[in-house]
């Protein structure tokens, strides 16, 4: 076991990879001679040589395109987007390109790629450094969407992506890089966790909360407050949000006949909707209460403090609306 | 003013004065075997164009547009005459004799057209959407551009194998070198030296809108002072221009200099596809059209061999029989070809083959 950061587990998870593997590439800006805006890619240039860390022009269609067209003669690009926001650059060539290529060529040729970069807000990165899109690439068929919320899940997931034979868009939560820490299996445990399987990071009773990224840890504080007042959460963290792990979910509310969904995206048409949709398909008969969202107010992530707390959800408003639903 | 203007259409000298030239005319050392070859392709092309057109019309093909290259012929052969069998070319919709060029039979092209269950993407999608990486055809989308910026993945893939002298021809419309990833596909390359052929085919119309409205240079070859990268602008109705220009591009590729610009200036004689033959006569002059029609490739290139005297008037038949039956005997096998079964829509949509143990 090693005692790592996110951003670390991140990191760590790629070049084992790419010692494993020579035919896992990276590309992206400022990552080889600087080591990435966050230094995710740190040593990688010395390591790997220019030809696996390449660092492009400011360019995200061609960067995420270069790992496309690579993997469809073999290889596997790691396409980093220095922030994700900036993958609406290259939106044809996920959703359109690497999304459909193994469709239109009748199986044969699988994209192997991940996109990934820093997402999400509270520290004051404005409108392009803090959004939680992933949404738009859940509505995509063809590609998978996974956001972690610990390193070791960090690290377990990263390995599994980049092995995984299909586009991977990968959310890395800026404000988790450094603030959170954990254990992580030694390289040569070859740890790995399987896409699309949610986990249960705090089990209970009353209410059950589904929810992924940086809310994970909300959530999970939330918990221990409502812990006080006899109102017991189990907090499932999604891990993958595409493929969705609705056995998991299912299996919960039919436990706690009540559910909250927590998300950092703009409330309407987020991933939680889809959630409890299927939820209200599902499992109906199972419900004491109507499925509730927190999640994102319908507006931009803004830059002044007090706007950006406003937009986006808080451990409070979990705490307001697991009250609120223990006592229907 | 170059013949990349509808103004200077009577013109086929002016332009040569922006794009560069090869100076070699490498078609010499062709053997009179290859410039047969060359006509037939030729052919090969103009009969698949008009097979088509004629399904289309009879009511035998009843789905999917028909997206004509008629006039356009000297381009799909020039370009791919003189490629290795091992390099790459990412073929679009006036391209579809390309992917029989470079490998595929007439049979699965057909299937592909017909939406047929045996198809390249198994009916799944249309037309020029298909590729076979293992044949080097790299499949493009309906965004053109696109494919530009992904050939240089392609291509990156053949360095960390140590494959630096594979080249990738990546065709590309007038109107396409107005997106984004036209511009940072050929950057790119242009960076690291990719031996990348970018043939972007003038046909002069976007669907409706000409080229002046599409790109602010005098030609278009002149996009590539822009990367620093050789740009020809060509006649791409002369075969042997267009072979001559793609061997001297090739060399350049080859060894390690990278990417180049070739600006084939043709015309698009049909509609954006069949449906548009009507209003493609009507947001074009019927007198250009009919100018172009009198520098259609096919007689350009048999006057040429006659004069050779290396050929007889019956050595080249119009059109080679042969052809004609193959291409028919095609269009039958996918009529004739399983549909899709309905369930198979939602298969490879992922690939799970691999899993995480890989």
């Amino acid at each position: 076991m090693r005692e790592v950061t996110f951003l670390e587990a991140i990191r760590l998870a790629m070049w084992e990879e790419m010692e494993r593997d020579p035919n896992v590439f990276i590309i992206g800006e400022d990552i080889g001679r600087m080591g990435g805006a966050f230094g995710v890619t740190t040593g990688f240039l010395e390591r790997f040589g220019p030809d696996r860390v390449i660092d492009a022009p400011i360019s995200e269609t061609a960067i995420i395109a270069v790992a496309v067209g690579a993997a469809a003669a073999g290889k596997r690009g790691i396409a980093e987007m220095q922030f994700i926001d900036f993958i609406s650059y290259g939106f044809d060539q996920v959703v359109n390109v690497a999304g459909t290529w193994l469709y239109r060529s009748g199986g044969k040729t699988p994209i192997p790629i991940v996109v990934r970069g820093p997402s999400g807000g509270y520290v004051g990165g404005s409108l392009y450094h803090s959004q939680q899109f992933e949404a738009w690439f859940f509505h995509t068929p063809g590609v998978k969407v996974v956001q972690p919320a610990f390193p070791d899940d960090a690290y377990g997931l990263m390995k599994a992506a980049i092995r995984d034979n299909n586009p991977v868009v990968f959310y890395e939560h800026k404000y988790l890089y450094r603030r959170i820490k954990g254990p992580i299996p030694d390289a040569s445990e070859d740890y790995i966790v399987r896409l699309g399987e949610a986990r249960i990071r705090r089990y209970g009773s009353d209410i059950t909360v589904v929810t992924y990224g940086a809310m994970v840890h909300f959530a999970l504080e939330a918990a221990q407050r409502l812990e006080k007042e006899g109102i017991s959460l189990e907090v499932i963290d999604l891990r993958t949000i595409k493929p969705l792990d609705m056995e998991t979910i299912l299996e919960s509310v039919r436990k706690t006949s009540k559910v909250l969904i927590v998300y950092e995206a703009p409330k309407t048409g987020g991933v939680g909707a889809e959630i409890s949709a299927r939820i209200t398909e599902q499992a109906f008969e199972w419900l004491d209460a109507p499925i509730m969202r927190v999640a994102a107010k319908d507006a931009f992530v803004p830059f002044a403090e007090p706007l950006e707390k406003f937009v986006l959800p808080s451990v409070d408003d979990i705490v307001f609306a697991a009250r609120e639903l223990a006592a229907y | 003013m170059g013949v990349a203007r509808r103004t200077t259409l009577g013109s086929t000298r002016t332009r040569r004065k922006n794009g560069q030239q090869t100076a070699i005319a490498y078609h010499e050392r062709l053997e009179k075997s290859d410039l047969l070859e060359i006509y037939r392709r030729l052919w090969f092309a103009r009969i698949f164009d008009e097979a088509l057109y004629d399904a289309k019309k009879k009511g035998r093909l009843r789905r999917g547009n028909v997206y004509g290259s008629r006039g356009q012929e000297a381009i799909q052969v020039g370009t791919t005459y003189p490629l290795r069998p091992d390099d790459f070319v990412s073929p679009i919709h006036r391209d579809m004799p390309v992917f029989v060029f470079r490998g595929m039979t007439p049979e699965q092209v057909m299937c592909q057209i017909w939406g047929k269950a045996n198809a390249p993407t198994r009916g799944k999608d249309s037309w020029s959407h298909m590729g076979d990486m293992s044949l080097g055809i790299v499949h493009s989308t309906s965004m053109l551009g696109s494919t530009i910026a992904v050939a240089c993945g392609v291509l990156w893939a053949q360095r960390l194998d140590g494959r630096r002298d594979r080249v990738l021809v990546a065709y590309t419309g007038e109107g396409a070198t107005a997106t984004g990833p036209f511009h940072e596909g050929l950057n790119f390359a242009a960076v690291h030296k990719l031996p990348l052929i970018v043939v972007v085919e003038n046909n002069q119309y976007a669907y409706s809108t000409p080229v002046e409205l599409e790109v602010p240079t005098e030609t278009v070859a002149d996009r590539a002072k822009g990367y620093g990268i050789p740009g020809y602008c060509i006649d791409g109705n002369d075969v042997l221009e267009v072979y001559n220009t793609t061997c001297a591009a090739l060399e350049h590729a080859r060894a390690g200099n990278g990417p180049v610009l070739i600006e084939c200036v043709t015309y698009r004689l049909q509609g954006h596809a069949d449906h548009d033959e009507t209003r493609a006569r009507q947001y074009r002059p019927v007198e250009e059209i009919e100018l172009w029609e009198k520098r259609d490739p096919l007689p350009r290139y048999r006057q040429y061999l006659l004069k050779t005297g290396l050929f007889s008037e019956d050595e080249l038949p119009e059109p080679p029989p042969d052809i004609v039956e193959r291409i028919q005997k095609a269009i039958e096998y996918a009529i004739s070809s399983p549909d899709p079964e309905p369930h198979t829509a939602l298969e490879d949509i992922y690939d799970e083959s691999a899993g995480v143990s890989r």
